[in-house]
């Protein structure tokens, strides 16, 4: 059985498509359930978010399959196959796993390190797990990715720093006081952009937003549209900074309304009180020199956006480490998908064993049918202990192997010497697949 | 004996650089259980001398320094635990190991003198051992303020900006410190004048060290300058709005003559104190 994934995303498709190829808008389960209507798929996973649209699937015939996955996602969003099919990537194996550990890492988002993701990932696969539509191959690869995310999000800075301008003015606030909770805002200028990033301080938790502008009814008008802001005249200016600990100035004036002198004046009576100034004007409202007072952090506009490109620098930085921690558990599952091309080896070698030992157990009937029954059961259980005992070590080797070359001539020797390769070989194979966790479930339980 | 909790101590100050460099969590907790093992095993080494000798090591010099480094871990420990703040510890170790070198170099069993007896002496050194344990964090504190202060100050948001607290929570830990600091301190010294009167009136009359014990020495003499600096420190924070940076230079300074009366003055100059 293979592993594919079939889908699109923002790197090959422009947002109108993505748009409208949405998966969730009419529900993910019922998409699930369509393609299992569909019968192309084994196993199937739909990843679906604002920046892409991806089916994990697992399936015998990959070529049919990818073509199937191709259509469906076309018909089931009523997209014409052409709009669809130039913006899709298929990719199997080893490199679909590669691409959904990429994907869990944040390697893949359009903003890099952006934590929603791998919450994203985890309801595709909670989604498909409920449809009961994952078997063995989406769990391991999917669960394997949900590691791939967390040891990312540990063990580099990828997601670390703020990559947008207000959240970097948030996170500098939080640096400075800690808890956003109590603190008082004054917003200079009733403008679209002091509103904006007022609304943001007050989704943020501040206590009370105070909005003062030239003209009275402007900032009366403002607060109500914040909600729970009050307004204050432009001449009451100096109080209401006086009372703040964060203050946005985002005026239209041409010169600066904040000189040193007069935030001098401001900050004597607040003692140790930090100010927190975010200029976001332009020009500038306040005095740069201001920024030298003891107690006053002033940071305009530009400075944030420098903060935000140096949080996206870093975040580049350690991509590296995080596409080594994807190599890493790629390998891991690699050597798992080997173990399973063992898988009918070791279940033809077993069903070997057992006919024979079926075999002998009917041959020797007549011996053991003048023993009590009790008697008859513990040589059942005997002999299928001791073929138990005698497959343990082979088919551990077998499933342990290093690497594709090495299953495949353990797989050929094993065939040859017990004459496991019928003539029905292949048509077995995916009947006895089926038979395989019973197997191991079997095994365990067993006592040494 | 005092051997073992050094090297745990050089163990738990690799294991806290590395990870304030990394910030891998593994390492984080790695670090605390290295500590926690450094600060059990030192609890042993004191209470094994304490048995042998039945009262705490704080009689002389040496000891008194193991007894403080143990106060200090435990203290760092229970801001630790109490503020889930791993990113102090790459600033403790480093005092906790030298410091924690000297009793582990010069080895022996104190040997109390006569005259130092009675609750009175232990509370004095007990009491003046705890303050300085707070001055040392408050100090650890205020540097990593104002790391962190130039940081944002300079719009270089960098390497503390993403490993530190922030500053208003730093500032407030920093005076906490000081004020509880500051009411040992104050408690150590008053008792030890006390102590001080009872032992020259009385059983210590004959005993040079205790004669010596007036202002003119200097062990007694930079204990004092110590007060005022932190009296300062106090006043100045309530009175004229010197918290932040300043605050923090100010504690920075006291422990610094603090550190002096521990370790050269207690081992060279003072006349009086040298048990």
């Amino acid at each position: 059985m293979n592993l594919l994934l079939v889908g699109l995303s923002h790197r090959t498709a422009p947002v109108e498509l993505r748009e409208r190829v949405d998966f969730s808008a009419r529900g993910v389960t019922e998409a699930l359930r369509a393609l299992a209507g569909r019968g192309s798929t084994r196993e199937a996973v739909i990843l679906s978010t604002c920046n892409r649209a991806e089916i994990y699937a697992a399936s015998d015939e990959t070529a049919a399959t990818r073509a199937d996955l191709e259509r469906f996602i076309g018909e089931f969003n009523g997209v014409g196959a052409a709009d669809v099919a130039p913006h899709i990537y298929d990719l199997g194996d080893l490199e679909a796993a590669r691409h959904l550990f990429r994907v869990a890492a944040g390697l893949d988002s359009l903003v890099v390190g952006e934590p929603q993701i791998l919450g994203q990932v985890k309801d595709a696969h909670a989604a498909a797990a409920e449809a009961q539509t994952v078997g063995p191959v989406l769990n391991r690869v999917f669960h394997s990715s949900f590691g791939v995310g967390k040891r990312v999000r540990t063990e580099t800075g990828l997601g670390a720093g703020a990559v947008s301008v207000s959240y970097a003015a948030v996170a500098l606030a939080r640096k400075i006081f800690g808890d956003l909770a109590g603190m008082s805002v004054a917003v200079i200028g009733a403008g679209e952009m002091g509103k904006l990033t007022a609304l943001h301080m007050k989704k943020q938790g501040v206590q009370h937003v105070t909005i003062v502008s030239r003209t009275m009814a402007h900032a009366a008008r403002t607060a109500e549209a914040i909600g729970g802001a009050s307004a204050a005249p432009w001449d009451e200016m100096d109080a209401a900074i006086g009372a703040s600990d964060i203050v946005i100035t985002a005026t239209g004036a041409s010169s600066p309304i904040l000189t040193k002198a007069r935030i001098e004046t401001l900050m004597r009576p607040r003692r140790n009180r930090s100010l927190f100034i975010i200029d976001i004007a332009l020009p500038r409202d306040v005095e740069a020199a201001a920024g030298e007072i003891e107690q006053v952090f002033l940071y305009n506009i530009d400075d944030l956006q420098a903060t935000v490109r140096e949080n996206l620098a870093r975040r580049a930085s350690e991509m590296t480490r995080a596409e080594s921690i994807v190599a890493d558990e790629l390998d891991k599952f690699a050597a798992w998908l080997r173990s399973r091309g063992a898988i009918p080896t070791v279940v033809a070698l077993r069903q070997r064993f057992e006919a024979i030992r079926r075999a002998e157990l009917d041959r020797l009937d007549f011996k053991l049918s003048a023993l009590p029954p009790e008697a008859r059961g513990r040589v059942d259980e005997i002999t299928r202990l001791i073929v138990e005992k005698l497959l343990l070590t082979p088919t551990e080797q077998l499933k342990s192997a290093g690497d594709a070359d090495t299953v495949g001539a353990y797989s050929e020797a094993l065939t040859r010497l017990f004459g496991l390769g019928g003539e029905d070989a292949d048509g077995k194979r995916e009947k006895t697949e089926r038979k395989v966790e019973p197997f191991t479930r079997d095994r365990s339980r067993s006592p040494r | 004996m005092n051997l073992v909790p050094l090297v745990l101590y050089a163990a738990a100050l690799i294991a806290y650089a590395w990870h304030f460099g990394r910030r891998s969590p593994v390492v984080g907790r790695t670090a605390t259980t290295l500590l926690v093992a450094a600060a059990l095993a030192h609890t042993f080494v004191i209470g094994m001398v304490t048995m042998e000798i039945g009262h705490l090591p704080v009689a002389g010099a040496t000891s008194a320094i193991s007894t403080f480094v143990w106060l200090l871990a435990l203290a760092y420990l229970y801001i630790e635990m109490t503020t889930d703040e791993r990113a102090m510890g790459v600033f403790i170790l480093p005092l906790l190991v030298a410091l924690q070198a000297i009793p582990a170099l010069r080895p022996g069993i104190e040997d109390r003198a006569a005259v130092l007896q009675g609750p009175l002496f232990g509370l004095h050194v007990s009491s003046l051992l705890f303050a300085y344990a707070s001055f040392a964090l408050a100090c650890v504190i205020g540097i990593t303020y104002v790391l962190l202060f130039t940081e944002i100050k300079a719009k270089h948001l960098g390497f503390f900006y993403t490993r530190l607290p922030s500053l208003q929570v730093l500032d407030r830990m920093n005076q906490r410190a000081i004020v509880i600091g500051w009411v040992f301190l104050t408690l150590g010294i008053i008792v030890g004048v006390v102590w001080a009167a009872q032992a020259q009136a009385g059983y210590g009359a004959g005993d040079p060290r205790v004669q010596a014990m007036s202002l003119q020495d200097p062990k007694i003499f930079v204990a004092l300058v110590c007060w005022a600096v932190y009296s300062f420190e106090l006043f100045a924070a309530r009175r004229i709005g010197w918290g932040g940076r300043r605050a923090a230079y100010l504690s920075a300074l006291g422990f610094g003559i603090v550190l002096l009366n521990l370790v050269p003055i207690s081992y060279f100059l003072t006349r009086s104190h040298n048990f």
